[in-house]
């Protein structure tokens, strides 16, 4: 075993750093956010350097240890489905954006709005159905990502990928998911920390204060651990139920990393200026995938005791 | 990054399952219903520890020189996993071979070593630490206990307490003052200290987690030679700070509550209660909790493993392997019901070890604030 980056990982993301560095951020995020707009231009940037095929080219822990990376920088580009759901579907280079759904969702679906590709999660084989610019109108949210409302019409069509392609897409959709989790619980958390360093009340740091340090050093230990379980289920051939597993405890540490940096940020956490909100307010749109906390841990205890309790898994099934 | 066991410690994990089916007996579930501390369990350990040495698996992890093979912290690992998820055969000797014996290679004279380690490696001597005093707990170096020079001899006065093992430990590692003007870090010593020496006394101090497991060892003149002493003078403070420097992401907690969680699985299945969404959910979220503990653990084990020095995931590690067993502890209670009451039952024990997990070896609170200055680096004012 060995936690740390390999030499073409730490080249990997430098690179993407250095990419980030000119297209992502705090500020490029609020600007898009205005607009409820797609980052085409870190997108572009993304697919050019080759990174759309990092999963077959190196593996699914080198395409995770990027998503972190961009969910971190708060890169406004639908990541997860490109990198890691689109491959593992067999799709090369599918019009992007790439936008995931699973059938009988409602509600607004993550970039669905500027996608080409959406990827349907039936049960045993995924569909992939391709949009026309526009097919998706746009909708409004609050929750840090363009969204898009998917027809009936439209999530009904589109062709039937070989049997087995459902359980490869979910596996692939959920790793995303923790892996985008924890770029945002870093996000929040540096922010957070940062912030309370600097702010001062009662004449000293907020961060000073034992009653806030735990609170952090909590938050700390639930972003860890996070990001240590979903590398792990991304390398070799991590199982369904390592991923399960990861993002099981992931998507529920960003229920409490989001209460957290929010009380202890106080008002101003609020706020369009402070920016918090690039990835708090995300944190909860990712636990509105696959069933969310609930769907997770069914899967976690479908997968290792086979308890074949998967009936009622849906979104609406909690 | 690499997350595979190698094919040699995957193997050795198998070899020690079939060596614990093979060595535990019928009723060892009766055995280590009070935990390593129980009479029963302390004297099978001499038995099972003798066992594990006779195959050059109890202190397979130190140096060749003192008769261990080298094993890396990887292999060290997966012994502490397997053992401490069956419940610790090998009792309180986990702590000579973890970390008493090495500390000994480190700090110990020709003859402290001839003496003590050939003893430990043979797996037939046990010892306890003691450390915690009654003003001195999570503040641990506001201990009082003295060790004054009288001719040759240290003259040891003062106690200790919620000291386990100790009613049955040939040895006690003993931290004392043996600068009485000294304050804080400075002026503590270690001593290396047989617990038959006059003036000992020990009192079992009853308690709701089982058995003889607290005690209080009351010290009164107690006359040793200067030769007991491990390391320098006044500088214990450090010895017992490198010792333990990686010790304190504790026992394997997680690996048995997994393996108790398993359990609870099995029996959720057998009354129909995987139906109910509730259980589902609880036992995914402690599945979950069990897994994250054991990975920051392996992080850990990979600092060690490169020999870089400690740093605070250790404490990253310990309280979530904390709060792996607490849940865990609680969620046995709730799935098994009022079964769970009779004394010594499977929930009733697995709960009465989990419940000291916060406090044991370094409170929640005390590892929260290392995270916050060491991880963090938040400001102290």
């Amino acid at each position: 075993m060995d936690f740390d980056l390999n030499q073409e990982q730490s080249a990997v993301l430098e690179a993407v750093e250095t990419l980030l560095d000119k297209h992502a951020g705090a500020a490029r995020a609020v600007e898009l956010a205005a607009e409820s707009d797609y980052d085409a231009g870190l997108d572009d940037a993304l697919e050019q350097a080759g990174y759309g095929d990092i999963a077959s080219a190196m593996g699914r822990l080198e395409a995770v240890l990027i998503i972190e990376a961009v969910a971190k920088r708060g890169g406004v580009v639908s990541a997860g489905a490109r990198l890691l759901a689109a491959p593992a579907l067999s799709l090369d280079a599918p019009p992007g954006p790439v936008a995931l759904m699973r059938t009988g969702h409602s509600g607004p679906v993550r970039y669905a709005a500027h996608a080409r590709t959406l990827l349907m999660l039936d049960d045993e084989c995924a569909r992939c159905i391709e949009l026309e610019p526009g097919a998706c109108p746009a909708v409004p949210s609050n929750f840090g990502y363009p969204m898009g409302r998917v027809s009936d019409e439209i999530a009904a069509g589109g062709r039937a990928l070989a049997p087995g392609s459902g359980p490869r897409l979910q596996d692939a959709w959920r790793l995303g998911l923790a892996a985008e989790t924890v770029g945002c619980m870093e996000g929040a958390l540096e922010q957070t920390a940062g912030y309370l360093k600097e702010r001062k009340q009662f004449g000293r740091a907020i961060a000073s204060f034992q009653a806030v340090q735990h609170r952090l050093a909590e938050c700390a230990i639930q972003l860890e651990a996070s990001r240590w379980l979903t590398r792990e289920a991304a390398h070799g051939a991590g199982s369904s139920e390592a991923i399960a597993t990861a993002a099981a405890f992931a998507l529920d540490a960003a229920g409490h990393v989001f209460a957290e940096t929010h009380q202890l940020s106080g008002a101003i956490g609020f706020t369009r200026e402070h920016d918090l909100h690039v990835w708090s307010m995300r944190l909860h749109a990712l636990r509105q995938e696959l069933g969310g906390v609930a769907g997770h841990r069914r899967a976690v205890v479908d997968q290792r005791w086979g308890a074949g309790s998967s009936q009622g898994s849906g979104e609406g099934g909690r | 990054m690499e997350f595979d066991w190698t094919e040699d410690d995957a193997r050795h994990r198998e070899q020690l399952r079939d060596f614990l089916a093979e060595e535990l007996p019928a009723d060892w579930e009766t055995i280590s219903q009070h935990g390593p501390g129980g009479d029963a369990q302390a004297a099978f350990s001499r038995h099972f520890c003798g066992r594990m040495a006779e195959r050059g698996w109890l202190t397979q992890h130190w140096p060749e020189e003192y008769g261990g093979q080298d094993a890396s912290p990887w292999r060290h690992a997966v012994v502490g996993e397997e053992m401490w998820a069956i419940g610790e055969p090998r009792g309180a000797q986990y702590m000579n071979v973890n970390w008493i014996g090495p500390a000994i290679m480190t700090y110990g004279t020709e003859a402290q070593k001839a003496e003590h380690l050939p003893r430990i490696s043979s797996g037939d001597v046990l010892w306890c630490q003691g450390f915690s005093e009654p003003e001195a707990g999570s503040d641990l170096a506001a201990l009082r206990t003295q060790a004054l020079r009288v001719e040759d001899d240290y003259v040891i006065n003062g106690s200790k307490i919620w000291t386990s093992y100790c009613n049955h430990a040939d040895f006690i590692i003993l931290l004392v003052r043996t600068d009485p003007n000294s304050r804080r870090h400075r002026g503590i010593s270690v001593l290396l200290v047989p617990m038959d020496t006059p003036g000992i006394e020990v009192r079992e101090i009853p308690s709701v987690v089982g058995e003889r497991y607290f005690h209080e060892v009351f010290f009164t003149d107690v006359r040793v030679p200067m030769s007991t002493r491990l390391g320098p003078e006044n500088e214990g403070w450090e010895v017992v700070g490198h010792a333990l420097q990686f010790e304190r992401v504790g026992a394997a907690r997680y690996a048995r509550a997994a393996v108790t969680l398993d359990r609870l699985a099995e029996i959720a299945q057998e009354r129909g209660l995987l139906d109910d969404p509730i259980v589902v959910d609880r036992l995914g979220e402690a599945r979950a909790l069990c897994e994250a503990a054991r990975v920051l653990t392996y992080k850990v084990i990979d600092l060690r493993a490169k020999g870089s020095p400690p740093t605070a995931d250790t404490q990253l590690a310990r309280v979530l392997g904390t709060r792996a067993d607490n849940a865990i502890g609680v969620l046995a209670l709730e799935i098994v019901g009022p079964e769970a009451l009779e004394y010594g039952s499977f929930a009733d024990s697995n709960f009465r070890l989990a419940m000291t997990a916060g406090v044991a070896v370094g409170a929640t609170e005390v590892q929260l604030n290392l995270i916050a200055s060491r991880f963090l680096g938040l400001p102290r004012e």
